[in-house]
């Protein structure tokens, strides 16, 4: 298991990933809406750790910090991001539909799509009499779907090792949560589907930990799925290009003041697990190792046209 | 004089306009309240019609298109957003097994007067964000399938849908959206009062003699742009915008056929068991001689996330000279 210390390096590679994303926005290398999940970080690096490569893990359309804590290559996926044919999935897939099935990590564009898919692996564990597990993670926007209730349905009847985190940074683009769910909390809708619900502080990374050991635990023991409803906040627009007017710039800025990063930062040095000067220099590493990254990225060529027919069947064209 | 407006705006106007006239038209979607959806094509109409007039759903479109099904039974009008037209694989089935047979079920008794408005096309945002599905649509009988292609048809258009007693699905363009009206060189002059353009009748948009190109949606602008440059190499297109795929106006593109013996279809949506065949076949058996036909599709593939593939599989600008040079010139 990861340590504080770790998990805080896992953040400042996650900030520096994304980042390095928005860099590929404003020159046009990235298309489409991309979508980051700084401030959310907490919740990524709270997961690291804990997953073997035979447990899966299904995302969504802000799905980069999930991949990272799922162990997939950072090159590969920054590749894929920038439209390479060294990426993750040859530059097929793009950004919001990173697929590594080595880790046996996907992710959709589809909002609730992921959550049936993360049942579907958990069965193929119970049919393999495997004790691997299955994580969805979602926005609170995804708990409102019709999938959403009938994957969870079914892992409940099944007791299904499935976790579920859902990232609740109280908006789905421009509706706030409290518009468009009938219950307070996600967490406390888990009792209907026979399952675990938590609900932590999504900024504190300790806390996010716990929970989602305890959970991945739980589920390994054949106990059943687990809801851990995770309170965040989106630091920037739902999508790169969002004019974001739907939220004050009061709310924004009061809510930004909390950074994760920050947080997690001043434990570490509270804590004294490292002095104020490695922190620094290991944040400057990082950042260094990512830029690196997006350099030898941006000399990968990119997929060629003739390419575009492949992959339709297994056979060829 | 182009007024200052997007096409999106376009239809958010044309959205007003309706619902001023009818209190039974109301709107159910994703963020189509408080932000006026995420294009701009409801901008405005909380504001002036409350909110439970123009109601911010939850990522619900199962509910959403049900929903709708419940409301014109009890004699409302319906618009529901999809946000893209992707999305619809969600809640497919109100839509195909209730919206689309409800009047013939029930012996023409029950009507589903519904407007079920979505984007759709290209714009780099890969396999899941991209697709037209007009094709699909149209498969599935007792759909009306309209996409415009410019500002004044945007809004027209959109206010026969309200209108219709049959259900339209109606799928906006994305690059378009966001488009300004005096950046189109056709349609952008749009009034500021209400007008209807009959759903089912095509417009040619270039007049032309050597062949002609028939196409909806975005790429009568990339043919349009193309038929510019055909021009400059002798070659004369007549550029028909067919503004529906169901109904499909035959009559109008024969009736060009007839004068240029070649037709070139030209689909941003998949090219079998679509469009273009559905076009060419209908041509084909209205009797008149067609000396050449084309299709110009997206060559059944799912769109790719890189646009250095994309480009290689949707049609544009010069893909689309390229095909027409090739039709005409190939004797
Ligand atoms: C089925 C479906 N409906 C709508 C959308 C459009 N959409 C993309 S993200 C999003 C909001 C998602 O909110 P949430 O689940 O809270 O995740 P967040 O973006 O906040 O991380 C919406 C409506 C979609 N991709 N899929």
């Amino acid at each position: 298991m990861a340590t504080l210390r770790q998990r805080y390096s896992y953040m400042v590679w996650m900030r520096e990933f994304e980042l390095a994303c928005l860099e590929g926005v404003a020159t046009r290398e990235i298309h489409g809406e991309l979508h980051t999940a700084i401030g959310q970080e907490a919740i990524g690096a709270g997961m690291a750790g804990f997953l073997r490569a035979d447990d899966a893990m299904c995302s969504t359309h802000r799905n980069h910090l999930h991949a990272i804590a799922k162990g997939v290559d950072m090159r590969k996926m920054l590749a894929e991001i920038f439209e390479r044919e060294s990426g993750l999935c040859g530059g097929f897939g793009g950004h919001m539909h990173l697929m590594d099935s080595s880790l046996k990590f996907s992710a959709t564009g589809i909002v609730g799509a992921g959550m049936p898919v993360a049942a579907g692996h958990a069965y193929a564990s119970r049919l393999r009499g495997s004790d691997s597990v299955a994580v969805a993670v979602v926005g609170d926007g995804a708990v409102n779907t019709g999938a959403f209730h009938e994957a969870m349905n079914i892992a409940g009847v099944l007791k299904l090792p499935l976790v579920v985190v859902v990232e609740n940074n109280e908006w789905a683009i421009s509706v706030p949560f409290s518009a468009a769910s009938a219950t307070e909390t996600i967490a406390e809708r888990a009792q209907m589907w026979a399952a675990q619900g938590m609900r932590v502080d999504g900024n504190d990374v300790e806390a996010v930990a716990s929970a989602f050991g305890e959970a991945v635990a739980r589920a390994r023991r054949g106990e059943g799925p687990t809801i851990i409803e995770a309170m965040c906040y989106r630091f920037r627009g739902h999508f790169e290009g969002d004019a974001d007017t739907y939220r004050t710039e009061q709310e924004k800025e009061d809510r930004r003041s909390v950074d994760p990063l920050a947080i997690t930062r001043k434990k570490v040095l509270d804590s004294q697990l490292a002095t104020q000067a490695e922190l620094e220099a290991e944040e400057s590493s990082i950042a260094r190792e990512v830029k690196k990254m997006l350099g030898e990225v941006r000399l990968d060529p990119k997929p060629s046209s003739e390419m575009a027919l492949q992959h339709v069947f297994v056979g060829g064209e | 004089m182009a007024r200052n407006l997007n096409l999106s705006q376009c239809i958010a106007e044309s959205l007003k306009l309706e619902m001023e006239r009818d209190d039974s038209v109301v709107v159910l979607g994703e963020d189509v309240g408080k932000q006026g959806g995420v294009f701009g094509s409801t901008r405005g109409l909380q504001k002036s019609f409350g909110a439970t007039r123009v109601l911010d759903t939850p990522i619900s479109e199962t509910a959403i298109t049900g929903m709708g099904v419940g409301l014109a039974m009890e004699g409302y009008r319906p618009i529901l957003e999809i946000m893209f037209v992707d999305f619809m694989g969600v809640c497919l089935d109100q839509i195909y097994n209730a919206i689309a047979k409800n009047h013939y079920m029930s012996g023409g008794k029950v009507r589903m007067p519904i407007v079920i408005k979505t984007a759709g096309g290209c714009i780099g945002s890969g396999a899941q964000h991209s697709q037209c599905l007009w094709g699909t649509f149209a498969h599935l009988p007792g759909l009306k399938v309209v996409a415009p292609s410019n500002p004044f048809d945007a809004k027209g258009l959109m206010a026969a849908a309200i209108v219709s007693d049959d259900p339209v699905v109606f799928i906006e363009h994305k690059k378009l959206l966001l488009t300004r009206a005096e950046d189109f060189p056709f349609g952008s002059d749009v009034p500021q009062e209400r007008y209807e353009i009959p759903i089912g009748k095509a417009s040619v948009v270039l007049e032309g003699s050597d062949l002609t190109i028939a196409t909806l949606s975005g790429t009568v602008l990339s043919s349009y742009a193309a038929a510019k440059r055909l021009e400059k190499e002798g070659i004369s297109a007549e550029l028909i915008d067919l503004r529906s795929v169901v109904p499909l106006d035959v009559e109008t593109v024969s009736a060009s056929v007839a004068k240029t013996g070649k037709l070139l279809v030209v689909d941003e949506d998949y090219l079998s068991f679509g469009l273009s065949a559905e076009l060419v076949t209908r041509v084909l058996e209205s009797g008149i001689e067609m000396k050449k036909f084309g299709r110009h599709a997206v060559p059944d593939v799912p769109i790719p996330g890189a646009v250095t593939l994309e480009e290689a599989v949707v049609p544009g600008e010069e893909s689309i000279f390229v095909a027409a040079q090739r039709l005409v010139r190939s004797e």
